[in-house]
């Protein structure tokens, strides 16, 4: 009768055992890269990105700019991206609309639940940019670049 | 020379000896041998109950039909109800699924004495469908700032296992038996939907590839295992 009181206590101390198996790097983002007329190459001047005209800072003043990491909102189905560039004497602006459909991303009851995107159609601005490809749809865990932004030559 | 009447009589002797061994062998001890269909039996799984009881992660509460045969081969059939309702203490994420589940496969006992006392191998196949409710009451974008509940109900999903492992189980009284089992899992499939796995497989316990499991049986056995046989008789 003891034993099996104890195998009974073992079962249920060995049933309490629990390892939370979350994924480690559980960053989504939207990757971008730069390049002018096919060359890779970095924003040089302050370069700052809203999401909108009022809504939150996603970049705040970062210079020596090769690429983009950007969180995008859970539940819009479009996200709409102001990116400014101060230099010295000057300041342009661009905006790009990147449409998207949401995905929840559910692990466990221990772990962060997310949200992966699905990029859609991308529309933008001219000032600097001339346009923009998408690499690579799905915004997910993955840190390849989804977004290549072709900038106008200089001379524009 | 003439025989002696001794030698007469120890010769006598020796042949009628001779001549009583096999019937000496046709009156042995009749010995045990199980019977083809030596008995059925229904078992209730306490651990399930218990865990139920005492507000564990996830429960499995399951009974169990077999049939006896030759005290060896026990075809077993266990159906159960698994169960988890679960929140995430730092996430506020909810889990939450009540569902069927059965199992079917075979228990070999390797006692070869038919003593009352068996030890198992134990082999399953499981099979689950079951829905599951996922959500956040208050699940929030930590950048743009929107907090809206989440709510997936009746997610749909399937899930297959196989189960390998050993059992003991002893007599107590009369055709009440208690046994123990330990089980390895192995998930051979899942179907889920995009939005997330389910935290719990009815049957199999946490999702995960593998994972072990245990029983504490009560077990309930009707019929009779063996019968008495007399030997065969030896050819003279």
């Amino acid at each position: 009768m003891r034993q099996g009181l104890l195998f009974v206590l073992t079962g249920l101390l060995l049933a309490a055992c629990e390892s939370y198996d979350c994924t480690l790097y559980n960053h989504v983002g939207m990757y971008a890269a730069f390049d002018r007329e096919g060359a890779a190459m970095q924003i040089t001047d302050t370069l700052t990105i809203t999401s909108g005209k009022a809504g939150p800072t996603l970049l705040n003043k970062s210079v020596h700019t090769a690429s983009l990491n950007l969180p995008l909102s859970y539940w819009q189905d479009e996200d709409t991206l102001v990116l400014s560039i101060k230099g010295s004497d000057y300041f342009v602006q661009d905006t790009i609309w990147v449409a998207k459909t949401n995905q929840v991303h559910y692990e466990s009851p221990d772990c962060p639940t997310t949200l992966f995107h699905t990029i859609g159609e991308v529309r933008t601005t001219h000032q600097f940019i001339k346009s923009i490809t998408v690499i690579r749809s799905s915004v997910n865990y993955e840190t390849t670049t989804n977004l290549q932004i072709h900038l106008l030559p200089a001379s524009d | 020379m003439k025989r002696l009447p001794t030698f007469r009589y120890i010769c006598s002797l020796l042949l009628i000896s001779l001549s009583c061994f096999p019937l000496r062998a046709e009156e042995t001890q009749p010995k045990e041998k199980a019977r083809v269909l030596s008995g059925v039996a229904v078992s209730a799984d306490i651990v399930g109950f218990a865990m139920k009881a005492v507000g564990a992660k996830f429960a499995n509460m399951e009974v169990a039909a077999r049939i006896n045969f030759l005290d060896k081969y026990f075809p077993v059939f266990e159906i159960g109800i698994g169960d988890s309702h679960r929140e995430g203490a730092e996430t506020g994420n909810t889990f939450s699924a009540t569902s069927p589940y059965m199992r079917f496969g075979m228990d070999y006992n390797f006692n070869k004495k038919h003593n009352g006392n068996r030890l198992f191998g134990i082999f399953r196949y499981g099979f689950s469908s079951f829905n599951y409710d996922i959500g956040n009451n208050a699940f929030a974008d930590p950048v743009y700032g929107t907090t809206i509940p989440l709510s997936l109900s009746g997610q749909k999903a399937t899930g297959q296992w196989l189960e390998f492992g050993a059992g003991v189980e002893t007599k107590l009284w009369k055709f009440i038996r208690l046994g123990w089992s330990v089980r390895y899992k192995f998930r051979v499939a899942m179907s889920c939907p995009d939005e997330g796995e389910p935290y719990f497989i009815p049957g199999f316990g946490k999702n995960d590839s593998r994972g072990w499991g245990g029983t504490v049986n009560l077990v309930f056995d009707i019929g009779k295992a063996t019968k008495k046989v007399k030997e065969e008789k030896k050819e003279k």
